[in-house]
């Protein structure tokens, strides 16, 4: 077995151009088998684009390819093992479910029996037994989503592409069907790669999240890493809100360093590499905490309230502070703060990082 | 949208209007079931009598022949060659798109006249004699852009995306037009194909230009016409009247069915 066998899907420095504008820029990345990979970005970050590029509807302008040691980067759609569910419904509105459940089935030339048995096996791992004879639209939109998620695996692809398959849904269907993805990778072990802007989806879903803006890999890895330990500003806003604060490290040394932020100086853990000069500052919302009244602490006036059930999302303003700090704080522990209030800004600082900054 | 207040006056001219354009066309068919010679009140009794006779007249027979002969190959090939332009249009590449459907399409704002004449002239320079073979050109050229509006309006309200999820499940592009694309558009191309029939099948002035010794229906009538005027011609006109109405239901009926099915697949899907 070679190296290169061992990724059922592997991109080598995919870059693709429309005329001036560079929609991806050098992307490479292994996919391992079985994986779930999400490729998470905000629309026009070109993770869809790339989805095409491995699906085959698009070259790309430079890089490679390679499904299973084979370089397929000049190889028509129809003749790739992989297959595709739409973010929108694709089914055939001329044939039943059963039909087009059956097609790639009855392209590819299987005989009639087994042809009849795998179609029922994946209405039966969607959940649709008994669906084959409906047409798509009598069908709800998760049925359909269901069907073509069927239509998709009765030909076990390679690698299975999902291109924002549930954004068309309903929020109350789109939980239901993020468990029944889940569901159905664990049951069919099969290699997923899946497109979304929703981070929450991405990191509820995804062994591996590659977090994409303008073209490029800002950071790859386990949601747990992405969402703790995020590598760019980028992926800090984008995966879980953070607040991404401009400052300034005043000296830093053995994993710790003080940095001076609205006025005072604080010290936070940092990497070992971390030298002086500007930094961005990292702290989720959910660590931020607001109290009433005076003291050190660097002081705010509350500008917005959200109500969100399980708490209240407060954007602070923050004299010397550029941005509003976002914070989450549990319901339940006193009144609310209104806005206008006076309140008390303060974090764990060991629940905070240190990302470097230019210039 | 709605008029809330109707106007007798618009009612009274609405009316006027519709006796004035099927006034002529209710005499037409009446005095085809007349019992007499005349074509003129008062109408004296019906009869089937001129039917008959247009039926026994192996005139009449020859010409539905070669009005047949002429209006299937032209109304075939135009299914074919118009299925493939529509095709092309709808995937060339937008830069190209707008010029090459103006191409197709400006024949039909040409004149009759002009068609026919320019026709003939292209045929005496090629020295290709004037026979039905030239009709068939001529038709498939008069009605080509007409077919190709319906086809291309049918091919452009196709979902892309459905040809390539089955391209994606290993459909050739040979075999996506078939499996996918045409079992969804078939509906309006044979719509489309039946207003080509008619078209040709009811074609005078073209036909009279590029048409060697033969007669089609509508030429048959004309020729009648300068002879002996009698309620046999009423018949033959009734007649196509009656296919070209029969023609343009069905095609209707096909339209309005697969828009249908459009609009039901598509709320379901929203």
């Amino acid at each position: 077995m070679t190296e290169s066998a061992e990724h059922p899907l592997r991109l080598e420095g995919v870059t693709h151009r429309f005329g001036r504008v560079t929609a991806l820029d050098r992307v490479s990345l292994g996919i391992e088998d079985g994986e779930l990979v999400t490729l998470l970005g905000p629309s026009g970050c070109g993770k869809t684009t790339l989805l095409r590029i491995i699906a085959g509807f698009m070259r790309p302008t430079e890089g490679r390819v390679v499904l299973q040691g084979r370089d397929v980067t000049r190889v028509p759609p129809h003749k790739r093992p992989v297959n595709m569910v739409f973010q929108r419904s694709t089914l055939f509105p001329h044939l039943d479910v059963f039909e087009n459940v059956a097609f790639g089935l009855r392209i590819a030339g299987i005989p009639r029996d087994e042809m009849r048995s795998r179609v029922e096996e994946a209405l039966a791992l969607v959940r649709l037994e008994g669906y084959g004879p409906r047409r798509s639209h009598e069908l709800s939109g998760g049925q359909m989503q269901r069907v073509s998620l069927a239509r998709a695996l009765v030909n076990r692809p390679k690698v299975l592409l999902l291109d924002e398959p549930l954004s068309a849904l309903d929020l109350k269907i789109r939980l239901e069907m993020e468990a029944e993805l889940r569901r159905v990778h664990r049951e069919t072990g099969a290699t997923f790669v899946y497109v979304t802007h929703d981070q929450r989806e991405a990191l509820a879903l995804s062994d591996r999240i590659v977090v994409l803006d303008q073209g490029r890999v800002e950071q790859a890895g386990t949601p747990d890493e992405i969402y703790r330990a995020p590598a760019s500003p980028f992926a800090a806003r984008f995966v879980g809100n953070a607040n991404v604060i401009p400052v300034e490290v005043v000296r830093a040394e053995d994993g710790r360093a003080t940095v001076s932020i609205a006025g005072r100086e604080i010290s936070v853990p940092c990497a070992e590499t971390t030298s002086a000069g500007a930094a961005w500052l990292v702290v989720r919302p959910e660590v931020m905490r607001l109290a009433a009244g005076s003291g050190e602490a660097m002081r705010g006036v509350v500008r917005d309230l959200a109500f969100r059930g399980a708490g209240y999302s407060y954007h602070v303003e923050v004299s010397g502070l550029s941005e509003p700090v976002k914070a989450e704080v549990p319901a339940g522990v006193g009144a609310p703060f209104g806005v206008g209030s006076e309140v008390a800004v303060t974090w764990d600082l060991n629940a905070s990082g240190l990302l470097p900054r230019e210039g | 949208m709605e008029s809330t207040q109707r106007s007798p006056v618009t009612a009274a001219i609405t009316l006027a209007a519709l006796v004035f354009l099927f006034l002529p066309l209710a005499v037409l068919v009446l005095f085809s079931f007349h019992s007499t010679g005349g074509l003129s009140f008062p109408f004296q009794g019906f009869s089937l009598r001129w039917y008959r006779e247009v039926f026994g007249s192996n005139e009449f027979r020859s010409a539905v022949l070669t009005s047949l002969w002429v209006a299937l190959p032209a109304s075939g090939a135009t299914l074919v060659l118009g299925t493939l332009a529509a095709y092309g249009l709808s995937r060339s590449s937008s830069r190209l798109r707008g010029p090459l459907a103006l191409l197709f399409f400006l024949p039909i704002t040409l004149p009759g006249l002009f068609l026919g004449v320019s026709l003939v002239v292209f045929f005496s320079r090629i020295d290709f004699t004037l026979s039905l073979k030239t009709v068939v050109i001529a038709h498939l050229v008069y009605v080509f852009p007409y077919f190709l509006l319906i086809a291309r309006a049918a091919l452009d309200r196709l979902d892309p995306a459905l040809e390539e999820a089955a391209a994606d499940l290993g459909a050739s592009p040979v075999r996506v037009f078939r499996r996918v694309t045409l079992p969804q558009i078939w509906p309006l191309l044979v719509g489309a194909t039946c207003l080509a029939f008619a078209l040709s099948f009811d074609e005078f002035i073209i036909t009279f230009f590029v048409i060697g010794s033969d007669s089609t229906l509508p030429l048959l009538i004309w020729s009648r016409l300068r002879r002996t005027i009698d309620p046999s011609l009423n018949v033959i006109s009734t007649l196509l009247l009656a296919l070209s109405l029969a023609l343009w239901i069905v095609a209707f009926v096909l339209t309005l069915r697969s828009e249908r099915r459009r609009a039901r697949s598509l709320t379901e899907a929203v």
